[in-house]
């Protein structure tokens, strides 16, 4: 007769970098069943933004949401405040948050990258991993100012200019991680004792993928061809300045480091394209107006699809404002994920879901 | 964005004849306090229509006990506990203390408790 244990990771654990806790019920050392508590950290942020800030403000606050993609949530609510002010913005600024979204997803992926690493026991790799990252923090702060929280997309625009020493240093800099990167993809394809850790670990199905709605690089590695950026050229000129999705048919640990690769490629083919073709112009559009309606802005977050919904009534404050993080949207086939593996596998499972809980409680 | 309106007792009947889970993604269950009552939204893209967004709505009142789109869209609990929490509604099967604590008394997305 099969004796099932309960093992509690976290909600403080040496795998996790948030505060979540599961509860895995294993048979012997192969997890059975996962329970899920995402709950640690709910700080009412969405009803802050409706009762303590004016809409204008509320960019900056959803820009604390998280640390990691604070950029995806001012970008995401910033379109929506301006599709309830019908507010058309330069397309300078468009072209500028582009910039800094791909710079974003740089660095979120290699800190996801090297806490895989870490996870699977190659510390080595960690470092060298969070050694190459630091380019694109380097870029982050040349570029916004912060190395962190830039408050760089505002209502109506963005809220500095690229100087073009600036621009020329971004450039020089992507010259010299490229190569880097070409590295990483070599060992994380390659190193046999990686491969043991992250190939058919975790896997997850196309068909399970897209019946429990999985977004971002945990869909795409299992082939499913969700990336908000094919889908929302009204609102950022992706395929302007050249998008590209990546997909992966494994779903398993190994198929999404491989998307976090090949998308650094892509986020830094984006860059350069964006440099040289940046418009002139302004990068902010003023309006007086307030928000009216009801509006939805999707946004691809380096986690996947970020949504905002508000709604306005022509006063200075929103109705309602509701934010849905990627994290929250893959919690279903995240737990399908750690079925059928090993208990060993599951810091590698983890880091490889990229959670961010601050996203998901808010 | 397009929008459906429907009485509450209508929902899961039609949001299970609009959804194929390999055309459609569920995006994310709403909810906002208008304060005479309650809108409950459902939000779905199409992975064949990029950029297209459907949003079923339906009105109702805080003590009802809302119908569950989990056995047509399974991932939907999670957004389905969530709005349990934070904006103090009724879903079938849906448990409370997700994003709370389970004796959490109130409800913060509410207006007027």
């Amino acid at each position: 007769m099969a004796t099932y244990y309960d093992i509690p990771v976290g909600a403080q654990h040496i795998s996790l970098l948030e505060p979540l806790h599961f509860k895995l019920t294993t048979d012997n050392e192969k997890i059975v069943d996962v329970e899920a508590n995402v709950g640690y950290v709910h700080r009412g942020i969405e009803k802050a933004c409706t009762t303590k800030f004016k809409f204008r403000q509320v960019s900056f606050v959803v820009g604390r949401i998280c640390g990691l993609c604070s950029v995806s949530h001012t970008t995401a609510y910033s379109q929506l405040a301006e599709k309830l002010l019908n507010l058309e913005i330069p397309l300078r600024a468009k072209y500028l948050r582009i910039l800094v979204l791909e710079l974003d997803r740089i660095h979120s992926h290699m800190l996801c990258l090297s806490h895989v690493a870490e996870n699977s026991g190659f510390e080595a790799l960690f470092m060298r991993t969070m050694k190459d990252r630091e380019i694109s923090m380097e870029l982050l702060e040349a570029v916004c100012g912060n190395r962190v929280q830039y408050d760089y997309s505002i209502v109506g625009g963005v809220a500095r200019d690229l100087r073009p020493e600036v621009a020329q240093m971004v450039l020089k800099r992507l010259k010299e991680l490229r190569p880097k990167v070409d590295d990483l993809i070599d060992i994380f394809q390659n190193n046999w004792s990686l491969s043991l850790k992250n190939k058919g670990i975790g896997a997850i199905s196309r068909e399970d993928a897209m019946r429990l709605n999985a977004v971002g690089p945990l869909a795409r590695a299992a082939g499913v061809p969700v990336d908000v950026r094919n889908d929302t050229e009204d609102l950022l000129p992706w395929k302007q300045v050249g998008f590209e999705m990546v997909l992966e048919n494994g779903g398993d640990v190994h198929a999404r480091n491989m998307v976090r690769l090949k998308e650094l490629l892509v986020s830094m083919k984006i860059i350069e394209n964006v440099i040289q073709g940046l418009p002139e112009g302004p990068v902010v559009a003023e309006t007086k107006a307030l928000p009216e309606g009801e509006a939805v802005v999707r946004l691809e977050a380096p986690r996947g699809e970020l949504f905002h919904y508000a709604k306005g009534n022509k006063t200075q404050y929103l109705e309602r404002l509701k934010v849905k993080a990627p994290t929250f949207s893959n919690i279903p086939a995240f737990v399908e994920m750690f079925k059928g593996n090993e208990y060993a596998s599951a810091p590698a499972i983890i880091a490889s879901y990229d959670p961010c809980l601050s996203c998901t409680a808010r | 964005m397009k929008r459906i309106d429907l009485p509450l007792d209508r929902v899961v009947d039609e949001i299970g004849k609009f959804y194929q889970f390999d055309r459609h993604h569920f995006i994310v269950m709403n909810a906002v306090d208008l304060g005479d009552s309650i809108e409950l939204q459902w939000f779905f893209s199409d992975y064949a229509a990029p950029g297209e967004v459907t949003m079923f709505a339906a009105k109702t009142d805080a003590s009802h006990i809302i119908p569950s789109i989990t056995r047509v869209v399974p991932s939907a609990w999670v957004a389905e506990a969530e709005l349990v929490d934070l904006m103090g509604i009724n879903i079938e099967n849906a448990k409370k203390g997700f994003v709370l604590e389970e004796d959490f008394e109130g409800a913060p997305l509410r207006k007027k408790q």
